[in-house]
């Protein structure tokens, strides 16, 4: 793992400190959208299809502040739409630092470099720049549905890291992407300087029989084993090492949904990040009345059964590691050894 | 999202075969405008983006075609909603941008053309 000591010390002082309070159920890390925009169309990205004054629409400063206070996390990520894009997002990100949350800005990096050379953003060991890869050129560009946007990330992550900021990537795979290219993606990205990278698969969903999902899930299991078997000592992954033996088969995890709540233009989010069953006014609200029950594996939802995607179950991996000697050793062997 | 089939213009009536719930339900998925119909006569356009069938008075919110809102309209004061809008998921599915990839290359193919991202609209 490549997080700095303070960031895990914060993590996990936050996770105790709520073990300690007896509440069975809190979240780990903020998924605050303040706008849907983008000025990437990637195909089938749910997050752009809205009428025009849904799109326009932007959180206020205030808005989102309430929201980081109201859940309380020690992590703040910022998906969007591109969160470039926020009209206020200097402001944002200085007033977040500000409150001591570590900020990712995950992005898709067309506008980095331009807006680093205006000054927006100052580097600090709570930021993070997160940017949006899903592979080597050919294949990230594929994903994009524009070609160039591969180049132009590159160059926004050299300028950052060269500025001195911190600066991670984050992929998401399908079905039938190469084990051998994202083996050599990572090793491109270790040769840029980035701190650490993210990985989790994409959400698909469709009505299928048990046999058929059984083998998405072996699917999955078998592509993140080939991906990860043998891992490089110098690559680092940004996430919990439990997570990455979750995607291959080596740990049986049930979702955390409340792990990672979602605030945007509508509200907070149920139950989840990727599905949109109706919204909550507040935080409170989203905890009490969300049906739980009604997610996960093993509530037998259509929606969650081939789910194994990062906002589900690495709350749950980091979970494990806090919650029980076992996670804890298993976390430390693969963090020591580089093996997962 | 959809692919293919949508509700786009859909003007559903109300009636023993189609509850008001059900309507909702689906107007909830729809990612365009729907104008809703009051029982007095008066309708609201806007995005329906949430709706609550489950507390002691089921409602529907909206943010209007100016962005306003959110608007509360109680289901007790709804007649019914049109899918007036356009559907912003139509066609933009993972699985259509493959289809429309496959039929690009094969197109390049056939012209011997060197194989181009094809263009996709939102
Ligand atoms: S960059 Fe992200 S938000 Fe923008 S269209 Fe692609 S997936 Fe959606
Ligand atoms: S399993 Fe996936 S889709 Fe279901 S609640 Fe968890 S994160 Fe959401």
């Amino acid at each position: 793992m490549s997080l700095p000591v303070s960031q895990m010390w914060a993590v996990a002082s936050y996770v105790v400190r709520q073990k300690l309070a007896g509440r069975k159920r809190y979240p780990l890390v903020l998924m605050l959208e303040p706008l849907f925009r983008c000025n990437l169309a990637c195909a089938g990205c749910g997050k752009i299809q809205y009428p025009a004054q849904i799109l326009r629409k932007n959180l206020t400063v205030e808005q989102c502040l309430a929201a980081v206070e109201e859940c309380g996390t020690p992590v703040v990520s910022i998906p969007g739409g591109e969160p470039l894009m926020y009209p206020d997002i200097g402001r944002l990100v200085e007033e977040l630092v500000a409150r001591r949350k570590y900020v990712y800005l995950c992005t898709n990096a067309i506008l980095l470099k331009e807006k680093l050379e205006a000054g927006l953003f100052a580097p600090s060991k709570y930021f993070s720049f997160s940017v949006h890869l899903d592979g080597l050129r050919e294949e990230h560009d594929e994903a994009v549905c524009r070609d160039g946007v591969y180049v132009q990330a590159v160059e926004g992550i050299k300028e950052a890291l060269r500025r001195g900021f911190r600066v991670t990537t984050n992929s998401t795979l399908f079905d039938g992407a190469s084990p051998l290219r994202m083996r050599e993606f990572f090793d491109e990205m270790m040769d840029l300087g980035v701190e650490g990278m993210m990985i989790s698969p994409g959400y698909s969903y469709s009505k299928a029989p048990d046999q058929e999902h059984f083998l998405r899930t072996q699917r999955a299991h078998d592509l993140f084993s080939r991906i990860l078997s043998r891992p490089k000592r110098r690559w680092r992954f940004n996430q919990s090492p439990l997570f990455l033996q979750f995607l291959m088969g080596k740990q049986e995890f049930e979702c955390t949904p409340w792990g990672n709540p979602t605030y945007n233009v509508f509200g907070w989010q149920r139950p989840c990040y990727l599905l949109q069953e109706g919204y909550a006014a507040t935080f409170t609200e989203l905890l009490e009345t969300t049906r739980w029950e009604n997610y996960g594996k093993r509530s037998g939802n259509e929606k969650c059964r081939d789910c194994m995607v990062h906002c589900g179950y690495e709350p749950t991996a980091v979970n494990h590691t806090f919650g029980s000697w076992r996670g804890f050793r298993d976390t430390v062997a693969a963090t020591v050894t580089g093996r997962f | 999202m959809t692919d293919g089939a949508t509700l786009e213009g859909w003007m559903p009536e109300i009636g023993p075969a189609l509850s008001l719930a059900e309507v909702v339900e689906k107007a909830f998925d729809y990612r365009g405008n729907v104008t809703v119909i009051r029982t007095d006569g008066s309708e609201t356009q806007g995005y329906l983006f949430n709706r609550n069938a489950d507390g002691p008075v089921p409602f529907v919110q909206l943010f209007d075609l100016n962005g306003g809102g959110p608007h509360t309209i109680f289901y007790r004061e709804i007649r019914t909603i049109r899918f007036t809008g356009r559907d912003t998921a139509t066609g933009n599915s993972y699985a259509a941008w493959l289809r429309a990839k496959e039929a690009a290359k094969a197109a390049d193919r056939a012209e011997k053309g060197s194989g181009s991202t094809p263009p996709r609209g939102v």
